[in-house]
């Protein structure tokens, strides 16, 4: 622990950036939820909320208070602590998890360096997978705290589910590990700025007009990656566990108010991590198309003549807005497949976690490995 | 107190806090949950002491993986008819005395042997003779899949015997569950 808090001042601006980023996603879920209600009419030919506000945009903030003033109600028959637990504990892990992803590069005001991330961890990827993997417990424990059939059988095959694709989506980035070389997201990020260009077999093989990103060696990965994430984070088509048709609403359905409303935050924060994973893994991360960190800083010092601490900041910022440009874009797709695709069967959810994604990923590891050493191995 | 110590001292607490819960408990869901709230605690004191890896792996397989698999088991039992039949009967009575008597000559063991810090020297690995590793994940493969590799194999081998003999019992007509 010697890197972290090593004096009271890192200690602080560690605290205030694990508030800031955990602030940072629950502000974007009332963003995310009014673009999921508009993009869900858009696509369904309907108008969707537009009343509340410019273009229904404060209707979240009446349904919040809506959800505050709404009664505080404990199934008789249920257990009382796990029942209010579980909404935190759904919380808890994707805030975590989501503040290992770096979002920008770091600031350097002199004489310090700030991480825009809530802390950089050398085995990043594992520390995410670890941390997201404990959401299952909130699942089990809000559907058997609900002291309800319906919410345990929902539970249950919620955290099956979760169980089955974690497998997979942990061999599906086996790959990009061993492209980089390395745990650490900052090394990720690193390694996929600037053109496109890798050694294989003792050549140099570039393409100046594409940018050197993940997806271009591991499509098989990234495709896995995405579909495992999709059932991760409990979302159509495998939202399985809310299936409203038999479930009446799976592992929540004896949850209302607030205490709902902190599943739903914990959900968007799972898509946040994945859609923050993906653009980190196989989109550059924050780098933008084809120029370096050190060519836009460059830029602002020459061609715009600001000093070196504004165009830090600056740089800062564009390569901020850049890493969320990408991540906003992944979110759109999260939202958008869940009115476009229908719903799994159980027995084709399982099937396909199983017999399909999970041969699959280790496909993709093996060729990798293979790949790998073969070119770095024999020069021609 | 330095941030250090105070992380220590709270998740030590933490840690073994959950895991008397885990006995103490009656009701068996709370005592997996605890039991899983340990493995998080043992995860923390990992990261504290600089075992990334460790932590992270912790994380996944135990936490995440095992003690889920657990939980998941024990909301399918009927748990009434479980706690009759492990409170109940001679044979259990004495798997109980027996356990104490275990649990208790650990306890002097443990106590005695930390009180010669001689004695203790023989059993502890020779951390000093060891230079201080700096990429634990690397150096933790290549401790695995260089040096120990004939073990690891030999572990995993074991493994997937033990794999295959479970889905066997399982499947056979006179398993855990038979079914007439």
């Amino acid at each position: 622990m010697s890197t972290m808090g090593s004096s009271a001042f890192e200690i602080t601006i560690n605290l205030v950036k694990t508030v800031l980023v955990f602030l940072l996603m629950v502000q974007a879920v009332p963003i995310l939820v009014w673009l999921e209600r508009r993009g869900s009419a858009f696509i369904q030919n309907r108008f969707g909320p537009n009343r509340v506000g410019p273009l229904g945009l404060i209707q979240l903030l009446a349904d919040a208070v809506k959800f505050l003033t709404k009664e505080d109600f404990v199934p008789e028959k249920g257990n009382k602590f796990l029942f209010y637990c579980a909404p935190v504990f759904a919380l808890i892990p994707a805030a975590v998890a989501y503040l290992a992803i770096p979002m920008s590069v770091p600031l350097v005001i002199e004489p310090y360096t700030f991480l825009i991330q809530g802390y950089e961890i050398n085995i990043g990827i594992v520390f995410i997978l670890g941390i997201s993997s404990l959401a299952a417990y909130t699942i089990l424990m809000a559907g058997w705290g609900s002291g309800s059939k319906f919410s345990l059988m929902g539970a249950l095959r919620a955290s099956a589910q979760i169980i089955s694709y974690e497998l997979a989506l942990g061999l599906a980035i086996v790959g990009v590990i061993l492209l980089y070389g390395s745990f650490n997201l900052t090394d990720m990020i690193q390694a996929q700025i600037g053109t496109l260009s890798f050694k294989a077999f003792g050549y140099t093989v570039a393409a100046n007009w594409l940018p050197n990103w993940g997806i271009f060696y591991q499509p098989v990965g990234a495709l896995l990656f995405f579909a495992a994430t999709f059932a991760e984070s409990n979302r159509l088509p495998f939202d399985l566990a809310e299936g409203e048709a038999e479930l009446v609403a799976g592992f929540h359905t004896e949850y209302g108010g607030f205490k709902m409303l902190m599943f739903f935050i914990g959900e968007y924060g799972h898509m946040m991590i994945a859609s923050g994973l993906m653009v980190t893994f196989f989109f550059g991360g924050y780098s933008i198309w084809n120029i370096t960190p050190a060519e836009v800083h460059l830029w602002l010092t020459e061609t715009l003549s600001v000093s070196t601490t504004l165009a830090n900041i600056l740089n800062t910022t564009i390569h901020f807005l850049s890493y969320n440009i990408k991540f906003a874009v992944f979110l759109w797709i999260f939202i958008h497949v869940r009115w476009t695709l229908p719903r799994f069967r159980y027995d084709q959810l399982m099937d396909l976690g199983w017999k399909t994604m999970l041969p699959w990923a280790l496909g993709n590891t093996i060729i990798t490995a293979t790949v790998i050493f073969i070119t770095s191995y024999f020069v021609l | 107190m330095t941030a250090d110590a105070f992380l220590f001292w709270f998740l030590s607490l933490v840690t073994l806090a959950s895991g008397l819960s885990v006995i103490f408990m009656t009701n068996p869901i709370y005592s997996a949950l605890s039991l899983a709230m340990t493995m998080i605690g043992v995860a923390a004191l990992f990261v504290t002491l600089d075992a990334y890896f460790l932590a992270g792996v912790q994380l996944i397989v135990y936490a995440g993986a095992v003690m889920v698999l657990f939980v998941m088991v024990l909301m399918l039992f009927d748990l009434k008819h479980e706690v009759q039949a492990f409170s109940r009967g001679r044979l259990t009575g004495a798997i109980k005395i027996a356990s104490v008597g275990i649990l208790s000559g650990l306890i002097v063991g443990a106590v005695t042997m930390g009180l010669k810090p001689a004695a203790m020297a023989v059993f502890a690995v020779d951390g000093a003779s060891n230079p201080v590793v700096v990429d634990t994940t690397k150096a933790l493969s290549e401790n695995l899949f260089l040096k120990n590799v004939l073990g690891f194999e030999i572990l995993g081998v074991m493994l997937l015997v033990i794999a295959v003999g479970v889905v066997a019992l399982s499947r056979s007509k006179g398993g855990t569950h038979a079914r007439d």
